[in-house]
C-alpha cells in the first residue's frame, strides 16, 4: 500500500507516512506558520501531485511563493476562489482553475473533480516513475475562510462529500483551521472528519505542533519551522 | 414554453417546459452540471426571452464571464434583455435585515418588483444561498409562479448535500414540477456522469437515468454500450450495420464460404439525441468464453433470433445466461421474419423463458426503419432501467 511522507520525521520513521484516505486537520493560530505547514504536508513528492484550493491567496501569489520554496509547479493544481472577485474574466487553465468566490460550493465541487479528471488522464505532467492511481494530497487553505461564507451545517455536508471521494481515490486531504476563531462545537464537529489532528501554537520561542491520532505517537508539543517549504523538526 | 436545448431531454419532454412552472436541476457536489442550467438559460437568450438571474454566489461580472467563457455567448444585461441580482445584493440585504422573515420578505418583494419592471419572462436562480439564509420554504417563498397576470417559469439550480432524501421531499411535497438530479459515479478512475428525470408534473412519465458527455461545452446524452447477440448467422452484422452511422465488423470467411463475426462488430449511431455505441457478439460457440468480457458494463441487449431457425433456440437460450440478459433491459428481435417462417412469439417465449415484460419483434435486418425501431425500443428500456 502506498504512503504519503509527512515531512514530520515523528510520523515517517515511526509509521512509513500516512495511509491513503487519511484527512489531517492541522488546528492553528492566527500569525503561526500553520499555513505554510499545511503547504509543506501538501508539497507533492516524486511521483505525486498536489492540488491546492485557496481562499486566501490569489494563484498568482500562490505560484510565487511555490517558486521561491523550490515546489516543482508541474504537479500542482490549484483551485481559485480569491481572483475572480477583483479579476472577474480570468480564464481557467489546466492547473489553475478559478471559481467565483468562496461560497461558491457547486464551482468548487465542479472544479475539484475537473483537476482530478486531468490529472488522471495525463493532462498535468507526468513523473518518470508516475504511479497508479495517481497519488494526490489535496489541500484546503483554508476552512477558516469556508466557514465565513458558509454554515458550519453546509461545510461539513459539503466535506463530507469531498473525503468520501479521496478516500476512494486514494488521496489525503489536509486543511487548515484558525482554532481561535470558532467554539467547541465547530472544532468538534470538523475534528469527526479528520483521522489526524495537528495542533499548532506560537511562543515567544517559534512555533510548535502537536499530533494527535497517530497511535504510538507522543502527543507532546515539538518545536519546527519551515525551511524552503520543508518541514523540521527543532527537537 | 421554454426548452432546455438539450436534445434528448427537449425530446423527452415533449414539447418543452409549460410557462409558469417551477423546475429544479438538483446537483451532486462535484459534477459538471452546470451547463444544465447554464443550457437552458442560452436557449430562452436565444429565443429573446427576458430573463432574471439571481445569483447569490457571485459578483453579475464573475456570472456573466464564466457564462460566456462557457458558451460563447454574451448575457444582454446592458440592453435589458437580462437582469441579474447577485452577491452584493445579498450582502445588502444579509446587512439591512437581520431577522429571516425580513430578509424573505426584502427578497421575495425585489424579485416581484424585478420581474414587473423588466417584463421578465424566466427567473433563474442559484438556490443554494437561498435556501441557507431562509431555509427551505421560506427559500421557495421567495419565488413566485406568477406576477400580476403574467405565469412566470423559474428554473432552479442547487447544490444537493442531502442526498435523496431532499429529492424525495421536493417530490412529494410537489415543490417543483420538473426535477432533474444530475449524479456522477466517482469510482477510482473518474468519471461516469449520469442524470436522473425524477418527476415531471405535467405528464405522466417513468423515472429514467441517462449517462451524458461534456463535448466542446455541450450535454451529450449517452449509452456507451448497447449488445447485439445471437446464435450464428441470424443476422447480428446485418443489424450492427443498417443500425449504425458508422462501424467495423471483423469478418472471416468460414470452411463452408460464409462470412462469420470473429471478434466482435463495433457500431456508432447519434439516434434521438443520443450517442451509442454497438457492440456485435460472434454468435459461434467456440468465442462463448469472450462473451462475459464483452457484455461487461453494457447498458442493454438486443437478441437476435433468426425466423426461419427454430432449432438456434437452445443455443438462442445458451446467450441469454451467458450475457446476464436478466439483468439488463432486453429487446428480442426475430430477423428474416420477411421470409416463409413458423416461429411464433408464444413459441419464442417459452424457448427462451422470457419475462412478460420484454418485448418481441418481428423485423428484417434489411430494413433500417425496422432496425431503428428496435433501437429505439432498447433506448426507451435503457432510458427507466433503475440501473
Amino acid at each position: 500500500m502506498y504512503t504519503y511522507a509527512t515531512g514530520i520525521s515523528l510520523v515517517d520513521d515511526a509509521k512509513g507516512g500516512i495511509p491513503p484516505g487519511s484527512n489531517i486537520l492541522i488546528l492553528a493560530p492566527s500569525m503561526s506558520s500553520g499555513e505554510q505547514l499545511g503547504y509543506a504536508l501538501s508539497r507533492p513528492r516524486q511521483g505525486e501531485y498536489a492540488l491546492i484550493l485557496t481562499t486566501v491567496k490569489r494563484s498568482v501569489d500562490l505560484l510565487d511563493y511555490f517558486a521561491s520554496e523550490q515546489f516543482d509547479r508541474k504537479f500542482i493544481g490549484i483551485i481559485d476562489s480569491v481572483t475572480r472577485l477583483s479579476t472577474p474574466d480570468i480564464n481557467d487553465n489546466t492547473q489553475i482553475k478559478f471559481v467565483s468566490s468562496p461560497s461558491d460550493l457547486t464551482g468548487i465541487g465542479i472544479k475539484f473533480s475537473s483537476m482530478i479528471e486531468s490529472i488522471f488522464n495525463g493532462e498535468f505532467a507526468s513523473a518518470d516513475d508516475a504511479l497508479f492511481p495517481p497519488p494526490i494530497r489535496f489541500y484546503i487553505d483554508s476552512l477558516t475562510t469556508l466557514l465565513m461564507y458558509r454554515k458550519l451545517e453546509v461545510l461539513y455536508q459539503f466535506l463530507h462529500v469531498i473525503t468520501a471521494k479521496l478516500k476512494k481515490m486514494e488521496a489525503i486531504g489536509i486543511y487548515i483551521l484558525n482554532n481561535e476563531s470558532f467554539d467547541e462545537k465547530t472544532l468538534s464537529l470538523m475534528k469527526q472528519l479528520m483521522n489526524v489532528v495537528i495542533e499548532v501554537k506560537t511562543e515567544q520561542h517559534g512555533d510548535f505542533l502537536r499530533i494527535r491520532g497517530v497511535i504510538g505517537l507522543s502527543q507532546e508539543w515539538v518545536p519546527f519551522r519551515i525551511h524552503q517549504g520543508n518541514l523540521e523538526l527543532m527537537a | 414554453m421554454i426548452r432546455t436545448g438539450i436534445t434528448g431531454i427537449d425530446e423527452m419532454l415533449g414539447s418543452g417546459i409549460p410557462r409558469g412552472t417551477r423546475v429544479v436541476f438538483s446537483l451532486e457536489p462535484g459534477v459538471e452540471g452546470r451547463l444544465f442550467t447554464y443550457r437552458t438559460l442560452a436557449t430562452v437568450l436565444r429565443e429573446k426571452k427576458k430573463v432574471l438571474i439571481v445569483s447569490p454566489h457571485s459578483t453579475m461580472r464573475a456570472f456573466c464571464s464564466e457564462f460566456s467563457g462557457l458558451l460563447n455567448m454574451q448575457i444582454p444585461v446592458r440592453d435589458g434583455g437580462a437582469v441579474i441580482l447577485d452577491s452584493t445584493m445579498r450582502e445588502t440585504i444579509n446587512s439591512r435585515e437581520k431577522k429571516v422573515n425580513f430578509r424573505k420578505n426584502a427578497w421575495k418583494n425585489l424579485i416581484q418588483d424585478t420581474i414587473k419592471k423588466y417584463s421578465i419572462d424566466v427567473l433563474f436562480v442559484y438556490f443554494d444561498l437561498l435556501y441557507e439564509d431562509l431555509g427551505l420554504e421560506r427559500a421557495l417563498d421567495v419565488l413566485p409562479a406568477t406576477v400580476g397576470e403574467k405565469k412566470i417559469t423559474t428554473v432552479v439550480e442547487h447544490l444537493n448535500l442531502e442526498g435523496d432524501s431532499l429529492i424525495a421531499r421536493f417530490a412529494s411535497e410537489n415543490m417543483f414540477d420538473l426535477i432533474i438530479s444530475v449524479h456522477s459515479a466517482f469510482t477510482l478512475v473518474p468519471f461516469f456522469n449520469f442524470f436522473t428525470l425524477e418527476y415531471v408534473s405535467w405528464s405522466r412519465m417513468p423515472r429514467r437515468s441517462i449517462p451524458y458527455s461534456i463535448t466542446n461545452h455541450n450535454i451529450c446524452l449517452y449509452i456507451p454500450k448497447i449488445i447485439i447477440t445471437g446464435p450464428a448467422s441470424s443476422g447480428k452484422s446485418t443489424f450492427v450495420s443498417n443500425a449504425s452511422d458508422r462501424g467495423i465488423s471483423v469478418d472471416r470467411g468460414d470452411l463452408d464460404g460464409y462470412r462469420t463475426t470473429v471478434a466482435m462488430d463495433l457500431g456508432w449511431l447519434h439516434f434521438h439525441g443520443f450517442d451509442i455505441t454497438i457492440f456485435g457478439t460472434p454468435g459461434q460457440p467456440r468465442f462463448d468464453p469472450i462473451l462475459p468480457q464483452l457484455v461487461r458494463n453494457a447498458m442493454g441487449i438486443i437478441l437476435i433470433l433468426d425466423a426461419t431457425r427454430p432449432d438456434t433456440l437452445m443455443r438462442a437460450r445458451e446467450l441469454l445466461m451467458l450475457s446476464h440478459a436478466n439483468k439488463l433491459p432486453l429487446v428480442v428481435t426475430v430477423n428474416k421474419s420477411d421470409l416463409p417462417h413458423q416461429m411464433d412469439e408464444v413459441m419464442i417465449r417459452q424457448g427462451l423463458k422470457l419475462r412478460d415484460d420484454v418485448p418481441v419483434f418481428f423485423i428484417s435486418s434489411l430494413k433500417r426503419s425496422d432496425v431503428h425501431f428496435v433501437v429505439e425500443s432498447m433506448i426507451d428500456r435503457i432510458t427507466r432501467h433503475p440501473y
